[in-house]
């Protein structure tokens, strides 16, 4: 760079105050040559300068030695980062989140889940059925099946060396163990009924969202229940005469508005038991954890009309709130 | 040809007998400002607009040049104007003409408010802002027609962007309107009366309602109201500095002395100060006509070079609109291909970029900084009309100042006297540095007080004697405030009462009394005074060592060494002699007669020599070295004689060294044969320079490095100015008078005197010294550099935290991971955290004496360069953005999603209906949950931001001290520290904030994640500094230093 060489050149002795002045005054002045160049030929130099052999304002030394700076700054910078990141994932262990619960942004009202999920259109949450057209029945069973693969097959996903138990409300997993969730057997919600799309008595599939060590708080007393539950689900529940068979996470799927009830008309659900039986709980990230899951199925929806469905779940600790959506879930369904 | 000067001013040996012949040409030139300069413009506004409006302009001119009223007799006049003597206009018509052409000039035509608020809404940053927020509002707008429960983030960005350019605009368009404001105030100009006859009455009126054909009088003390011609006169006289620059008193009457308007001594213009005597006069020209009217209007229509400040932020802002429409389209692009994004998810990303990339609060502060400057310099008497002046005074590399009143008190001062034969320095720091009690000087002391026309208008006490107000010319002023000293004058002449008189006149050059000696009985002695050779040549005797000797051969040659050596000095040389009258001759009583002088005016005693210089302000010289090691050079411009400037550059400091003519002369060469390199300074007359052609101006400039212009026409001043300019300086240019007014205009910065300064200078400079003093200039240059390092500074620390506001974006769109950062958090980094502390580093104090430092060159030290855009850029702003993500990841992985996890998730994290997105320890999060997540990560994302910038705060405090030798003691950047904090606390845990910004409250175990690299960054930095000042020449000082 020319201002360094001037830099370096050091004023000799003899040089007067006003040479130095004068020395100085003249770095301002317009270079003659300069005045001759054109705009173009001002950026031909800057790209390449054949005097000085510079590309872009710098020798080719030059760039290598300010690229040689920013391999060390960036290389050094790299490893402080790799540092930081070591030091903070040492303070994480790999199976239990650090935040839990109320204590990390995920709270304790676990969301409630359905499939199938309409795939056409993300946004949409309409099952729209087509009951005689096979390809529609078709595309909504390989929905679901891809939901419930690792459910037919657990072994799948799972490398093998968890302990599946086959749980009840009298034997509860151990530390260890995982409950198996049992789909095969769910009458018309099963597989080899495919699911019931074909009659237009579909099964949805409802489950709760997974929150680490979320322990449910039951509605495990026939004279306590809330008033808002609907009334057939407090008889169901009444009618459940063992204690810790009524330790379950109920759950309730009605029509949205009184016409939608209308049109939804009757409801079957799997398990019988109409809900996520405790023992699956509380959800420790263990191997081989699949999440319990319910099956709905609408016997007799009236056809041609979309039905809005909302379905609860229900504890004492899982708040609800329609707008935003709390502990509960939204779809519609369209038969034709 | 007539002459205001009394008396020649001596030029020493080079002149050969006519004297006043100097004057003339000061006269000459003088006069020659209308034609130049209206020239000059003229010609500039051909250049530029080869229009028609150029041919109006010089149809204006011919006009002027063509005037005749002076010659046509009155009686032609009167009735040209349909006006009487004897009654004046009738006051109907008067009035009815006032109303349609008030007398007075018209403001220059400013920029509409409207357009100059629009320029500020749409310039600079703004459209970007614009495009930025209306692309929002589009974004909103197709997300709504999609679905009529979409998130209304969009437009809430959009109209905050919107209402960021409008409140941002409204700010810097309110500074710039006060600080114009404060201008107008400024300039208005006291309503001036005048007597004016109208229906054969006289009347006093405001000057403002005069109209051509009243018949005014003007007595002294007043200002002239408008370009009139003298009807009748006793001892009128005027003042024309504020034309001329020159201040010398100009005898003013009836006859028609001269073709040339200018110069004949029937007229008087407008704004020209009425000294003595009175007139009655008619009015010929008013307002805008008049000629300093035209001059007005002409340098107004000079175009303003832009200013070096804006220059760079023209750059600046060139700069970063590149970059951010740059990675605006790049990334917009990879969005919309590589990514396959929806139109409406990568035009979200190209708002963001765009809003990232743009410091929005920058314009305000830099306006901010500047008005804070100001203000200090207000204090110190300067006053900015322009804010961005405020700058350039730091940049300039060079100042042409004009002499009279500038670096000199404008007043004439005894500084050398001669008697006995000796010279005698008069230095009011020295008691007896001549001797008093000689008769010779009693003698002069006598003449001096009793051959003088001016009193003292008043004698305040309180007030030291040089300046108490007088009447009279300059030198008598300067005489009797020199006697005053030594005995009252007043006690002096109640002594010896005046008799006769003649006054002065160019033929004789020089002025008699007769007074009476009341002491010794009623004798009457003769007191003459004029220009020395003059005086010299009607006596026989001298006075020497009290004894009055035959004048012979010796002492002659005694009087002509010392006239060529008190005139090379540049002073103005007057001569003194007397004579006792014979009381046989002339007994008591007898009756003068100074019609038809009946006493002796010749063979008088020659009694010495006064010398008169107007002397340099007493901090001049101190001032102009502070500016020449400060490396700005110092040239003098005037219009003065070239002796006297050159006494004057010689006495300030100007001219140090010999200058050409001095070496032509001790090696017996012509001035022609002296090589540039030979001599360092030189003085260029304005006769010389009439034959240059602008290169050889240029040239001068470049070889020479003391220089000297004297005897310059106003249009030579711009020449020079020009020529300076494009030699490549920032010039500064300071002046008093209307004639400076357009070399004011053309100079990057002009600066006018508040107090000896006419109006139009005032308004054609960018700066005002309201105590005319130099050394203001230099306070004034050191601001400027200050500030304009304090500005660079602001930008650094404002530019460094778009880094960590752009890659958020970036990685966005590459890794699609969730987004770190919001735009909202953007603006309130911006706008919010990062306001106050840019705006403290204004406060900053010198890191080194800025003085001892060079003027940064205008083509070479860019405010914003590539070495800061690298610190910032790449250095610094990396190191914040790292902190960022690092904030970012950890908020993340604490909560279930690890950084491995995060890559490739966007899409389903923005999922609506996606409410059980799984995490890394199978954990499901629900659309909202997540979304409360992402809050809470950007928020520890703002807050990694906000501390590093503490750490970047610290660091902009110096570009190469360490933080421990500049201290903590900028009390503003300590509160500034403390605002930031505050601000971000408040947005992270005050309720509401969360619905407004999306912030979420945090651990706060995350305020202590970023602090290491806030650390990294102090450590690095001062070790680049470090570096840097170990090694001053080194590679990291010439790669690393901004």
């Amino acid at each position: 760079m020319p201002s360094s060489n001037n830099l370096r050149k050091q004023p000799s002795r003899s040089l007067s105050k006003q040479d130095e002045l004068l020395s100085i005054q003249t770095q301002y002045f317009v270079k003659l040559e300069d005045l001759k160049l054109t705009r173009k030929q001002k950026c031909l130099r800057f790209v390449y300068d054949t005097d000085t052999k510079k590309v872009m304002g710098r020798t080719p030394t030059s760039w290598s030695k300010i690229g040689l700076f920013y391999l060390i700054f960036y290389g050094m910078l790299a490893a402080l980062v790799a540092i930081c990141m070591w030091v903070f994932l040492q303070t994480l262990d790999p199976r239990i989140p650090k935040w839990q619960q109320d204590a990390s942004v995920i709270g304790t009202n676990p969301g409630l889940g359905f499939r199938p999920m309409p795939k056409d259109n993300e946004e949409s949450t309409l099952i729209w059925l087509q009951g005689t057209n096979k390809a529609n029945y078709l595309n909504w069973f390989d929905n679901i099946m891809e939901f419930l693969d690792k459910y037919y097959t657990p072994g799948k996903i799972e490398k093998g060396n968890a302990y599946l138990k086959t749980c009840s409300y009298t034997e509860w997993p151990t530390e260890t163990e995982v409950c198996e969730v049992d789909v095969k057997d769910w009458g018309d919600c099963s597989r080899d009924q495919f699911f019931n799309y074909y009659r237009s008595s579909p099964c949805i599939f409802l489950k709760l969202n997974k929150i680490y060590g979320w322990t449910p708080d039951y509605y495990d007393d026939p004279y306590d229940l809330p008033p808002d539950m609907p009334k057939h689900l407090q008889d169901h529940i009444r009618n459940i005469t063992r204690l810790e068979e009524r330790r379950n996470i109920w759950v309730s799927c009605e029509g949205e508005n009184p016409a939608d009830v209308e049109y939804l008309g009757p409801v079957q659900f799997y398990p019988p038991v109409q809900g996520f039986p405790g023992y699956y709980f509380p959800f420790r990230n263990s191997e081989g954890y699949l999440s319990p899951l319910v099956a709905v199925r609408f016997l007799r929806p009236v056809s041609g009309i979309v039905i809005n469905i909302e379905c609860r779940a229900w504890a004492k600790n899982i708040h609800y709130n329609r707008a935003e959506r709390m502990g509960s879930v939204h779809f519609e369904l369209l038969i034709d | 040809m007539i002459r205001g000067s009394i008396y020649s001013q001596s030029e020493g040996t080079t002149r050969k007998g006519s004297q006043i012949l100097g004057a003339d040409d000061a006269r000459n030139t003088a006069v020659s400002v209308a034609v130049e300069v209206s020239a000059k413009v003229a010609e500039n506004r051909k250049r530029l607009k080869q229009g028609k409006s150029a041919k109006d302009n010089v149809a204006d001119l011919k006009e002027e040049l063509n005037m005749d009223e002076h010659l046509v007799p009155l009686e032609e006049l009167y009735s040209r104007y349909n006006t009487n003597v004897e009654t004046g206009l009738p006051s109907a018509i008067a009035e009815k003409m006032a109303d349609e052409k008030p007398n007075r000039l018209t403001p220059q035509k400013q920029t509409p408010a409207v357009i100059k608020f629009l320029l500020t809404l749409f310039g600079g940053f703004s459209m970007l802002l614009w495009i930025g927020g209306v692309l929002a509002i589009i974004a909103y707008i197709i997300d709504y027609s999609r679905d009529s429960g979409a998130p209304r983030d969009n437009l809430y960005l959009g109209v905050v962007l919107i209402a960021v350019v409008c409140i941002t605009s409204i700010f810097s368009y309110y500074q710039e309107a006060k600080s114009d404001a404060v201008m107008k105030g400024f300039l208005k100009m006291q309503p001036q009366r005048s007597h004016v006859l109208r229906d054969g009455k006289w009347s006093e009126v405001d000057a403002d309602f005069l109209v051509v054909g009243d018949i005014i009088t003007v007595t002294y003390g007043n200002v002239v109201p408008a370009d009139i011609r003298i009807i009748t006169a006793s001892s009128f006289k005027v003042d024309n500095s504020s034309l001329t620059g020159e201040a010398e008193a100009l005898s003013r009457s009836p006859e028609c002395t001269d073709d040339n308007p200018m110069e004949t001594k029937n007229l008087a213009f407008y704004s020209t100060n009425a000294v003595e005597g009175t007139c009655t006069a008619i009015v010929l020209r008013t307002g805008d006509d008049t000629f300093i009217g035209k001059i007005a209007r002409l340098v107004g229509k000079t175009k303003k070079k832009e200013t070096p400040i804006r220059k760079e932020i023209r750059h600046f802002i060139h700069l970063i609109t590149g970059l951010a429409l740059f990675l605006g389209a790049i990334f917009f692009t990879l969005a919309m291909t590589v990514q396959k994004q929806q139109f409406l998810q990568a035009l979200v990303f190209l708002i963001g970029i765009i809003v990232a990339n743009v410091p929005e609060g920058l314009l305000a502060t830099v306006t901010v900084s500047l008005t804070l400057t100001a203000r200090k310099m207000a204090k110190n008497n300067v006053i900015v009309k322009n804010l961005e002046a405020v700058e350039t005074l730091g940049s300039t590399s060079c100042i042409c100042s004009d002499k009279t009143g500038t670096l000199t008190q404008n007043r004439m001062t005894v500084n050398h006297l001669w008697y006995d034969l000796r010279v005698w320095a008069v230095d009011p720091a020295v008691e007896d540095c001549f001797q008093k009690e000689h008769n010779s000087f009693k003698m002069l002391y006598s003449i001096a007080t009793l051959n003088s026309r001016a009193t003292f208008e008043e004698t305040d006490q309180s007030k030291p004697l040089s300046e108490w107000r007088t009447s009279g010319d300059a030198s008598e002023s300067a005489l009797i405030k020199f006697c005053q000293q030594i005995r009252p004058i007043s006690d002096a002449r109640k002594d010896n009462p005046k008799v006769a008189e003649i006054p002065f006149n160019s033929t004789n050059k020089y002025a008699v009394t007769v007074c009476e000696q009341r002491d010794e009985g009623g004798r009457f002695v003769v007191y003459m005074k004029g220009a020395p050779e003059r005086v010299l040549a009607r006596c026989s005797k001298i006075l020497v060592c009290d004894e009055e000797a035959p004048l012979d051969d010796t002492y002659k040659e005694h009087f002509e060494k010392a006239y060529k050596e008190l005139g090379g000095l540049g002073e103005r040389v007057l001569g003194f002699a007397y004579h006792n009258l014979d009381t046989s001759h002339y007994p008591p009583g007898f009756q003068f007669d100074s019609e038809k002088p009946n006493f002796p005016c010749e063979g008088l005693v020659f009694a010495g020599l006064y010398a008169l210089i107007d002397p340099p302000r007493p901090a001049v010289p101190s001032s102009v070295k502070a500016c020449q090691s400060a490396g700005i050079r110092v040239i003098m411009v005037t219009g003065d004689h070239p002796l006297t400037a050159k006494a004057i550059a010689r006495s300030v400091n100007i001219i140090r060294d010999e200058t050409v003519d001095e070496l032509a002369a001790r090696k017996g060469i012509s001035e022609s044969q002296v090589e540039p390199g030979e001599a360092k300074a030189i003085v260029v007359s304005g006769q010389k320079l009439k034959e240059m052609d602008e290169e050889e101006v240029q040239n001068i400039i470049r070889d020479y490095d003391q220089i000297v212009f004297a005897r310059t026409s106003p249009q030579q001043k711009l020449v020079i100015v020009e020529a300076v300019q494009n030699v490549g300086n920032v010039v500064a240019v300071t002046g008093d008078g209307v004639n400076d007014s357009p070399a004011l205009r053309q100079a990057d910065i002009g600066v006018a005197m508040g107090i000896a300064g006419t109006d139009v200078s005032k308004s054609a400079a960018d700066m005002i010294l309201l105590d005319d003093d130099f050394s203001s200039i230099v306070k004034g240059v050191e601001e400027g550099r200050l500030i304009f390092d304090n500005i660079k500074k602001s930008i650094a620390y404002t530019l460094t935290s778009n880094i960590p506001e752009l890659t958020p974006f970036l990685v966005n769109v590459l890794l699609n991971i969730p987004l770190p950062l919001s735009t909202i958090m953007i603006l309130c980094i911006d706008l919010g955290t990062d306001m106050y502390p840019a705006i403290s580093l204004a406060y900053e104090s010198a890191e080194s004496d800025i003085m001892k430092r060079r003027p940064r060159d205008s083509k070479k030290d860019k405010l914003v360069n590539n070495k800061l855009l690298q610190i910032t850029y790449l250095q610094i702003g990396v190191l914040q953005a790292c902190a960022g993500f690092f904030n970012y990841l950890i908020v993340m992985g604490d909560h279930g999603f690890l950084p491995k996890h995060l890559k490739g998730l966007r899409e389903q994290w923005d999922n609506r209906n996606i409410n059980n997105l799984r995490d890394s320890y199978g954990q499901e999060w629900t659309y909202e949950s997540r979304k409360n997540l992402e809050s809470m990560a950007q928020t520890a994302f703002l807050l990694a931001i906000v501390q590093v910038q503490w750490a970047d705060l610290i660091i902009c405090k110096t570009r190469m001290l360490s933080i421990l030798h500049q201290g903590m003691r900028n009390k503003h950047l300590i509160i500034a520290l403390i605002f930031e904090t505050t601000l971000i606390i408040l947005l992270t845990y005050a309720p509401g904030m969360s619905v407004a910004f999306r912030t979420y409250s945090l651990k706060p175990i995350y305020w202590v994640s970023a602090l290491p690299f806030a650390c990294l960054i102090l450590l690095f930095d001062e070790m680049r500094k470090l570096i840097i000042r170990k090694y001053p020449q080194g590679w990291v000082r010439r790669n690393l230093y901004y």
